[in-house]
C-alpha cells in the first residue's frame, strides 16, 4: 500500500505601505502606517473569492462524497487567520467545517511565517510556534502533531528543536541534496534527533503547482487519470504532495481546469487497489523511518536552489535580516510590548522574498508574487520601515 | 549608411550608436560606407571595411534641433543641402562601383537622402528611429514640419528599426506605421572605467525640455534637506541652461549644484566614474544610452519609467519623471544604504555585459537580410 499525503500551505503576508525616507521618524502609529490595509484587503478578498472559498467547498464535498476516505492536511499561518478574522470570518467557519469531518489534519508552524528558525537564539522561534499552537487550539480546539517550518526550511538544528518541543513529525523538501539516490517516498529521521521527516515529492507536487497549465510541458494536459497512473508507479510508503493552497484558482486559474482535476482526483486514487489517503499525523503513526538524513545547512522548498538564498541570497536581504534581528533584541530589552506584534509582522518571510535578485526563471516567479517594481524598490521600502521602527525605540 | 554625427564630434546618442554599429558591422565582414557632414574634427576609421565619407563644407549644429531661432533657418537649409550632396555622392558611387545592398538612414536629418536614393536607384531603405519630434519637444509643441518629414521617411522605408518598444509604439500610434515592419533593437555601450566614488549625484544630457533637468533640481532640493553633504552635477548644455541656473539660485541650493556646460569625452568619462548616483529624469526618452554608460562605470541609475532603457534593463531604479518625492527617496536611499548601492552597482555591471554593439550589429544584420 502506498499512501497519498496531500498538504496545503495557506498563507497571506501583511504587505507593506509605500514608505519613503521622508516618512522615517514622523510621529505615527506603526501598525497603521506600515501595512497597506487597502491593498491587503483587496488581495485577500480576491484570493478568497478565487481560491479559499471555492476550494474549501469542493474539498468538503469530496470528503463527504468519499466518506472521509479522502484525507488532507493544512497549515494556516497566523497572519492568514488575522486576515480572515478581520475581513471574512466565514472563511474560518468553512475551515472549521472541514476540520469537523475528521478527515482534515492541521499542521503547526511559526505564527508569522517567519525566518526566526534561522536566528542564533531560537527563543523567538519557540515563542512564535507557541503562538501558533494557541491560535489553533483557540479556533479548532486541537493540538497539531506535525510541524512544517516556513517554506519547509529545515536543518539539523531546527529538527532538533522541533523534536524537543514534542512534535512527532516535521515536513521538508525531498531534494537530492539530502537524499542523494534515495527516494522521497519514505519517512526518514534526522541524524541528531528523534522525529519523523516527511519529504515532499517535488516532481509530482510541482506537476500540479507549477506545470499544470504549461502548454510546453510534455505532461500537458494533466488529467487525474494520468496523474494517478504516475503515482501508482511510485515505489515506497508515501507520496507527499505539498503545495500552496493558492494553486487552486489563483496560481492556476479556474479556466485551466484545475478544479476539474482536483474533483476527479480522490475517486481515481481510491479506485486503485494499492493507494489510499493519509493525513500528516496518520503518516507518522503508520510508517517508520527507513533511514537517516543529515542536513547541516538549511534547505527549503523554494526556487531551483532549494536553500535559503531566496530570502538571504544578497547583501540587501542580509542587511534587512540583521537589522530586523537587532531591532528585536532592542524591543525585548526595552520591554516595548506595544511594538512587539508589529516587529513580528515584519518578520514574515515574504518581505525578504520581494528583495531577491535571482535572475531568469526564478525571477519570473518572484515578480509574479511581488507588488513592488523589482527587488530594489522592495528593499528601499522595507529598510525605510525598519529604520522608522528603530527610531521609535530611541 | 547615412549619419549626421560621429565621434569625436558628438552631441547625443545618434553619434554613439553610429560609431558602435558601423565598427561592429565592419568586424562582421560587412562593407560599410558611412556618410556624414564635414566637421572640424576629422573622424577616421582604422578598419579597412569601414569608410567614413565626409560631405560638403557645412558646419553641423549640435544634435538635431537648433537651440535658437536665429540659426534655425540656416540649419534647415544645411540639412537639405547635406541630403542633396549625399544623394549625389551615392549615385555617383553606384555608377562607379555598383549597387549597395541597403541604404541605412538615421532620424529625420538623413531621411530625405534615403528616400531619394531608394526612389532613384531602387536600393532598399532601412531607417533607424532614435527619437521622434514628439520626444524632442517633450510632447508639448511638436513641429508639424519635422513630423511630415518623419512620416514620409517611415512610410517609404522598407524596414524600420526602433531603439525601444516605447518608440515602436510611438511610430505605430502617432505615425500609423504597420508594426510588422518595425524591429526593436536596444542600444549598447562601450564600458567606461569606474573611479573612486564621491557623494555626487549626476545629471547628464542636453538641457532641453525633453531631458527633464528641472525635475532633477527639484529632487536635489529635497535630498539636501536630509543629506546636506551631497553634491549635484548638471552636465551638458542647452537652451534651458539660464533658466535652470536661476532655478537653483531661487531654491537656495546653488552652492551644492555644479553646472559644467559642455564637457569633453574625457571629462564625461571622469564624471561617470566618480558619481554615486546617476539620474535620467527624461520627459520622453526613446532609449537613453547615458544610463548604460553610467551603469558601466559602476554608477547605480534612477531612470524615467517610460524611457526605452527602463524597459530593457532590470538592475536599475525607475521613477515617474514628475514624481520628485520618489526621485529624492531613491537618491537618499542609494546614498544611505550601502547594500543597495553595492548590489545595484554589481548586478548592473553584470547585466551591462549583455548590451554590446556586437549584438546590435547582429540584430541590424537580420533586418538587412529581410530586405535584400
Amino acid at each position: 500500500m502506498t499512501s497519498v499525503c496531500m498538504y496545503f500551505e495557506v498563507h497571506q503576508p501583511m504587505r507593506l505601505n509605500r514608505f519613503s525616507v521622508f516618512n522615517i521618524g514622523c510621529d505615527n502609529d506603526p501598525y497603521n502606517h506600515y501595512f497597506d490595509e487597502k491593498l491587503n484587503k483587496e488581495i485577500f478578498e480576491k484570493v478568497a473569492r478565487k481560491c479559499y472559498i471555492p476550494t474549501n467547498n469542493l474539498l468538503l464535498n469530496l470528503i463527504n462524497q468519499y466518506d472521509g476516505k479522502f484525507r488532507i492536511s493544512y497549515s494556516l499561518t497566523g497572519t492568514f487567520i488575522e486576515y480572515c478574522e478581520k475581513y471574512l470570518p466565514e472563511v474560518i467557519d468553512s475551515f472549521k467545517e472541514l476540520f469537523k469531518t475528521g478527515a482534515v489534519d492541521l499542521i503547526e508552524e511559526t505564527y508569522f511565517h517567519s525566518l526566526s528558525s534561522l536566528y542564533d537564539d531560537l527563543s523567538e522561534f519557540e515563542d512564535q510556534v507557541k503562538m501558533h499552537n494557541q491560535m489553533i487550539k483557540r479556533i479548532f480546539n486541537y493540538e497539531p502533531k506535525v510541524f512544517r517550518n516556513t517554506e519547509a526550511i529545515f536543518d539539523n538544528r531546527i529538527a532538533g528543536k522541533v523534536a524537543e518541543m514534542g512534535y512527532k513529525g516535521i515536513i521538508t523538501e525531498g531534494t537530492e541534496k539530502i537524499l542523494n539516490w534515495r527516494s522521497p517516498n519514505h519517512l526518514y529521521k534526522p541524524v541528531n534527533s528523534d522525529i519523523k521527516v516527511l519529504l515532499r515529492n517535488y516532481t509530482l507536487s510541482d506537476d500540479v503547482g507549477f506545470r499544470f497549465s504549461a502548454k510546453g510541458w510534455k505532461g500537458y494536459p494533466l488529467t487525474a487519470d494520468k496523474y494517478v497512473d504516475w503515482m501508482s508507479q511510485c515505489q515506497g510508503d508515501i507520496v507527499n504532495l505539498f503545495m500552496d493552497y493558492e494553486t487552486f484558482g489563483e496560481h492556476q486559474w479556474t479556466e485551466t481546469g484545475i478544479f476539474d482535476f482536483l474533483s476527479h482526483l480522490p475517486g481515481k486514487v481510491l479506485n486503485q487497489k494499492y493507494l489510499d489517503f493519509v493525513t500528516v499525523s496518520e503518516a507518522v503513526e503508520r510508517y517508520n523511518a527507513i533511514g537517516e538524513i543529515d542536513v547541516p545547512w538549511a534547505i527549503s522548498w523554494a526556487d531551483e536552489d532549494r536553500d535559503v538564498s531566496t530570502w538571504l541570497g544578497n547583501d540587501m536581504q542580509l542587511a534587512c535580516f540583521n537589522e530586523l534581528k537587532n531591532i528585536g533584541r532592542k524591543i525585548k530589552e526595552s520591554g516595548r510590548e506595544d511594538l512587539l506584534h508589529t516587529w513580528r509582522l515584519l518578520q514574515t518571510s515574504d518581505h525578504l522574498y520581494y528583495v531577491s535578485t535571482k535572475g531568469l526563471e526564478d525571477g519570473d516567479v518572484h515578480a509574479y508574487f511581488s507588488h513592488y517594481d523589482g527587488p530594489y524598490d522592495g528593499f528601499i521600502n522595507y529598510m525605510n520601515i525598519l529604520q522608522d521602527l528603530k527610531q521609535k525605540l530611541k | 549608411m547615412v549619419g549626421w554625427e560621429y565621434p569625436p564630434f558628438k552631441a547625443g546618442g545618434l553619434a554613439t550608436h553610429c560609431y558602435g554599429l558601423t565598427r561592429s558591422l565592419a568586424d562582421k565582414n560587412s562593407k560599410v560606407y558611412f556618410f556624414m557632414p564635414r566637421t572640424k574634427q576629422r573622424p577616421s576609421s582604422d578598419k579597412k571595411n569601414l569608410k567614413i565619407i565626409e560631405v560638403g563644407e557645412i558646419d553641423i549644429f549640435p544634435y538635431d534641433r537648433p537651440d535658437s531661432k536665429e540659426i534655425e533657418g540656416g540649419f534647415y537649409e544645411a540639412v537639405y543641402k547635406y541630403n542633396d550632396l549625399v544623394t549625389a555622392k551615392v549615385k555617383n558611387s553606384i555608377k562607379k562601383e555598383g549597387k549597395f545592398d541597403v541604404i541605412h538612414c538615421h532620424d529625420w536629418l538623413t531621411m530625405k537622402a534615403g528616400i531619394q536614393i531608394k526612389e532613384e536607384t531602387g536600393t532598399p531603405l532601412v531607417l533607424t528611429i532614435h527619437s521622434t519630434e514628439y520626444d524632442r519637444s517633450g510632447w508639448l509643441y511638436p513641429n508639424q514640419w519635422f513630423i511630415d518629414i518623419e512620416q514620409e521617411g517611415m512610410e517609404k522605408a522598407d524596414r524600420i528599426i526602433a531603439v525601444s518598444h516605447f518608440t515602436k509604439r510611438v511610430i505605430v500610434d502617432k505615425y500609423g506605421i504597420n508594426p510588422d515592419k518595425i524591429s526593436v533593437v536596444h542600444n549598447a555601450v562601450y564600458p567606461i572605467p569606474e573611479n573612486q566614488k564621491q557623494d555626487i549625484v549626476l545629471f547628464l544630457g542636453r538641457l532641453t525640455i525633453q531631458k527633464g533637468a528641472e525635475f532633477f533640481l527639484n529632487a536635489a532640493g529635497k535630498v539636501l534637506d536630509y543629506e546636506p553633504g551631497t553634491r549635484f552635477v548638471v552636465g551638458g548644455s542647452g537652451d534651458m541652461m539660464p533658466q535652470l541656473i536661476n532655478q537653483a539660485v531661487n531654491m537656495g541650493i546653488s552652492d551644492r549644484v555644479i553646472f559644467t556646460g559642455r564637457m569633453t569625452e574625457d571629462e564625461v568619462k571622469h564624471i561617470y566614474g566618480i558619481s554615486s548616483v546617476y539620474v535620467m529624469p527624461s520627459v520622453s526618452e526613446p532609449f537613453g544610452i547615458t544610463a548604460l554608460e553610467a551603469i558601466s562605470a559602476g554608477t547605480p541609475t534612477i531612470a524615467s519609467k517610460t524611457a526605452g532603457f527602463s524597459e530593457a534593463f532590470k538592475n536599475c531604479l525607475r521613477v515617474d519623471f514628475w514624481d520628485v518625492d520618489e526621485m529624492a527617496n531613491k537618491i537618499i536611499s542609494l546614498l544611505r544604504y550601502d547594500p543597495l548601492h553595492r548590489t545595484l552597482a554589481e548586478e548592473g555591471k553584470r547585466e551591462i555585459n549583455l548590451f554590446t554593439w556586437d549584438r546590435v550589429a547582429d540584430k541590424t544584420m537580420q533586418v538587412y537580410n529581410e530586405v535584400t
